[in-house]
């Protein structure tokens, strides 16, 4: 499920293997494919752009500097990115003690688009590959509550019961939504993944 | 917990969702399940790739990768 590869362009897990072997220019060519896709995570989370930019050098440091800890046979390396990427994202936002503020703007946000995901998904964005299309269709595909709870516990890093309070929602139907959804995005990736 | 359960459990537990007492009930499953959990565990890891990928990407500044190679450069050399 990564961006599509010019023809003869290194996978991702040839980078991984050339960091490993300190080898500067792989890092560089993995900072050129998947800044853009990092960025826009930790963004999310902290919704600050010159935080996200500060963020985004540390990580990819960090990225430089645990390389040899990844390993292939747990999965890819942009999975290991990305879960590097948002445990950051939600310290960072955590230690600046930032979170009030950051509610603050996601609500006015959360007003303003009411449904985050779907908002990304409209005609003026720049040409997505079909895989991201896709994958973005399952998860607009699922009822706006159900991409709620996600939201708030993939991107914002909370609790079911911070998700049930902030939502004024039984913490019951917080779990179930999270379950229901997570299981509709998990079957819909496994398609995908035969149709790839 | 049957292992069906432990799959709705898996799901939770990567994106960071479970409560602590359902935490220890999960490690319980998951020593018990062994290799299958794990496996079904990594899995699931798939699920981060995906809400990344669903995002637009976003443009970082151009100092950025400047900054971060010089100080990779600076890491080796020491």
């Amino acid at each position: 499920m990564v961006p599509q590869l010019q023809p003869g362009a290194p996978s991702d897990l040839e980078l991984m293997n050339a960091i490993q072997a300190e080898d500067a220019d792989a890092l560089s060519q993995l900072y050129d494919r998947y800044n853009g896709i990092l960025k826009a995570l930790i963004l999310r989370v902290i919704h600050n752009e010159a935080e996200a930019d500060d963020l985004l050098q540390e990580i990819f440091m960090e990225i430089w500097n645990q390389a040899k800890n990844f390993s292939s046979q747990k999965g890819k390396p942009l999975g290991w990115m990305v879960t590097l990427a948002r445990r950051r994202a939600i310290d960072g936002l955590r230690k600046k003690q930032a979170y009030a503020r950051a509610e603050e703007r996601l609500q006015n946000e959360t007003e303003q688009q009411p449904d985050a995901w779907a908002h990304n998904a409209t005609e003026e964005e720049i040409v997505l590959s079909d895989t991201r299309d896709l994958i973005r269709k399952v998860i607009t595909g699922l009822p706006p509550a159900q991409q709620q709870a996600i939201d708030l516990a993939f991107f914002k890093g909370m609790s079911q019961r911070e998700i049930a309070a902030k939502t004024n929602t039984p913490l019951g139907t917080v779990k179930t939504r999270l379950e229901l959804g997570l299981k509709k995005i998990y079957d819909g990736l496994k398609e995908l993944r035969g149709e790839l | 917990m049957n292992f069906k359960e432990f799959q709705n459990q898996s799901r939770l537990y990567v994106i960071g969702a479970l409560e602590p007492e359902e935490l220890e009930e999960f490690e319980k499953a998951r020593k018990k399940f062994g290799k299958k959990a794990e496996d079904y565990i990594g899995e699931c890891y798939g699920l981060h790739e995906a809400f990344a990928l669903s995002l637009r990407p976003a443009k970082a500044s151009t100092t950025i990768k400047e900054r971060l190679m010089a100080m990779v450069r600076a890491r080796k050399q020491a």
